[in-house]
């Protein structure tokens, strides 16, 4: 079964084509225009313009990724119908519509947040980058599956049971963590976008140097909050450089930059694994834009190694496996939306053509 | 006014004595650095109307719509244009639908970021995060002496 997948819920216009083959995933094709540099200039996602682009984008890509014009040789349409910005999940949707009525082929709305935690199964087949703790060979993640899904507008505990079927365990109560980043980035004086650049400037830090607070770490629940460190963060720099933040420089950026990645890791750690404790979860998938941050990865795949290790796989408790995305998946790509949505067309869950509507709110459980 | 906050819970009880005074209609501009306040003030008028779940920053999605029974208030519209920077990106939003109506009270965040005379602030409230937090209230409706509250 081939599907070809697009995605446009924020600020990457991607089409993908996907097969699944015997239970094996492939990418034939994934191309993402990234607006990175369209949006520099503006400091974050602007969504209006990120809509535009799309538009201008969408046409382009699908010649790029040259489907036969009639549709010959895809079996179903997906697209991300949500969660996301109105105006540029639009694009893709109408998009996906088009095509899915013109050639007569069933459409597959995949909710973005879905389309992440499948990255993961793109991965297994794809040499291991060495940064990365990702289990050997070609093993899947076993269910039930634990998933932590970091972006720009998203902090998400997911459990997931089986294919297709989520449980929201806890989620940030008012700013992303990837927001956090922008957020704190800017207040640095450092380009959009924020994480990658607060991880590059924070390999020149001392993380603990600052003792930032980590919000909500020791409550009960695995709810996460990440409004309160950036004040903090913004405290800190009136407290060290009153007239003009724009004054700190080198090795003092450096260091709130480290000290703040290390507040965020420690915190989504922290909760994850107490999320594992709750739930015994048979795997933990890690993704999402943030989780290209190394430093997460590293100290995730830390926090499960030590808390089994000695545990054998026949013992009470079996060993949990990390499962992250290529660092080339983790961001929006359609490819995600491809394998989510070949999922779903297995399972003949189909929407009408007619009637599907972009919804920014779209809920996964 | 100007009003001081140590905590989250005290900008929190100044929201909602502010909400006191809210009748439906109102449009709210907050303006304040990152940090401020301004989700937090948000948050606690929020919680004063009635709503009880997470009021979550809308940097990314730009409008939140929290729905509440009042008498006279039905929806809180939280709006943040903190990633906006240019006019031509703000009326495809299609605010101006919802923004004012007498059954709606719109919170505008980073308000500055719309070109002047968009939108109409019948309140204005200036956030200096800080120890401690200071907000400004400032009234920008006539003076409605004798009219008779319709709560």
């Amino acid at each position: 079964m081939r599907i070809l997948a697009i995605e446009t819920s924020c600020d990457e216009t991607s089409i993908a084509v996907v097969s699944l083959t015997n239970g094996v995933f492939a990418i034939e094709k994934n191309i993402t225009s990234s607006q990175a540099k369209i949006h520099a200039q503006y400091g974050g996602v602007v969504p209006e313009v990120a809509a535009r682009e799309h538009a201008a984008w969408i046409i382009p890509l699908l010649q790029e990724v040259d489907v036969a014009h009639d549709g010959a040789g895809i079996d179903a349409v997906a697209v991300t119908a949500g969660p996301g910005l109105v105006p540029a999940l639009r694009v893709g949707v109408e998009l996906a519509k088009s095509l899915a009525w013109a050639w007569d082929k069933p459409l597959v709305a995949v909710n973005h947040l879905e389309g992440h935690i499948y990255s993961v199964w793109l991965s297994e087949f794809q040499a291991p980058s060495g940064a990365c703790d990702r289990p050997e060979g070609r093993l899947k993640p076993m269910f039930p599956a634990l998933c932590l899904l970091v972006s720009g507008g998203h902090t998400e505990l997911i459990l997931m049971r089986d294919h297709g079927q989520y449980e929201l365990l806890g989620m940030t109560r008012d700013d992303a963590a990837g927001e956090a980043f922008d957020k704190v980035a800017k207040l640095l004086g450092l380009p959009y976008p924020g994480g990658p650049q607060i991880s590059k400037v924070a390999l020149e830090g001392d993380a603990q140097a600052i003792a930032f607070p980590r919000p909500m770490i020791d409550s009960d629940n695995v709810d996460f909050s990440f409004a309160g460190l950036k004040t903090a963060v913004r405290v800190y720099l009136d407290s060290v450089s009153p007239l003009s933040k724009g004054e700190l420089r080198g090795v003092a950026v450096a260091n709130v930059a480290a000290s703040f990645q290390q507040a965020v890791v420690d915190t989504l750690v922290a909760k994850t694994m107490r999320a594992v404790q709750q739930t015994q979860p048979a795997s933990v998938i890690l993704s999402g834009g943030v989780s290209a941050n190394l430093r997460l990865r590293q100290a995730l795949s830390d926090a499960i190694q030590s808390r089994f290790s000695g545990v054998s796989s026949d013992g009470d408790e079996a060993p949990v496996k990390l499962f992250v995305p290529d660092l080339s998946l983790t961001g929006d790509n359609a490819a995600m939306i491809g394998v989510a949505g070949l999922m779903k067309a297995a399972r003949g869950e189909f929407v009408d053509p007619l009637s599907l509507k972009a919804d920014p709110n779209l809920r996964l459980a | 006014m100007r009003y001081e906050s140590h905590n989250e819970e005290e900008t929190k009880k100044i929201a909602a004595d502010f909400v006191r005074d809210l009748q439906g209609g109102e449009v709210v501009f907050l303006s304040g650095e990152l940090g401020s306040g301004k989700t937090t003030f948000v948050r606690g008028i929020a919680e004063a109307l009635g709503f009880h779940e997470p009021v979550r920053s809308p940097s990314f999605t730009i409008v939140n719509r929290y729905p509440v029974e009042n008498v006279n208030i039905k929806q809180i519209l939280h709006v943040d244009f903190y990633r906006i920077d240019d006019a031509s990106e703000i009326p495809p939003l299609a605010l101006e639908e919802e923004i004012g109506q007498p059954d709606t009270v719109t919170c505008i965040e980073w308000p500055e970021k719309a070109p002047s005379g968009m939108f109409v602030a019948t309140h204005q409230i200036i956030c200096h995060g800080g120890d401690p937090y200071v907000f400004t209230i400032t009234s920008l409706l006539p003076q409605r002496e004798g009219f008779p509250r319709l709560l």
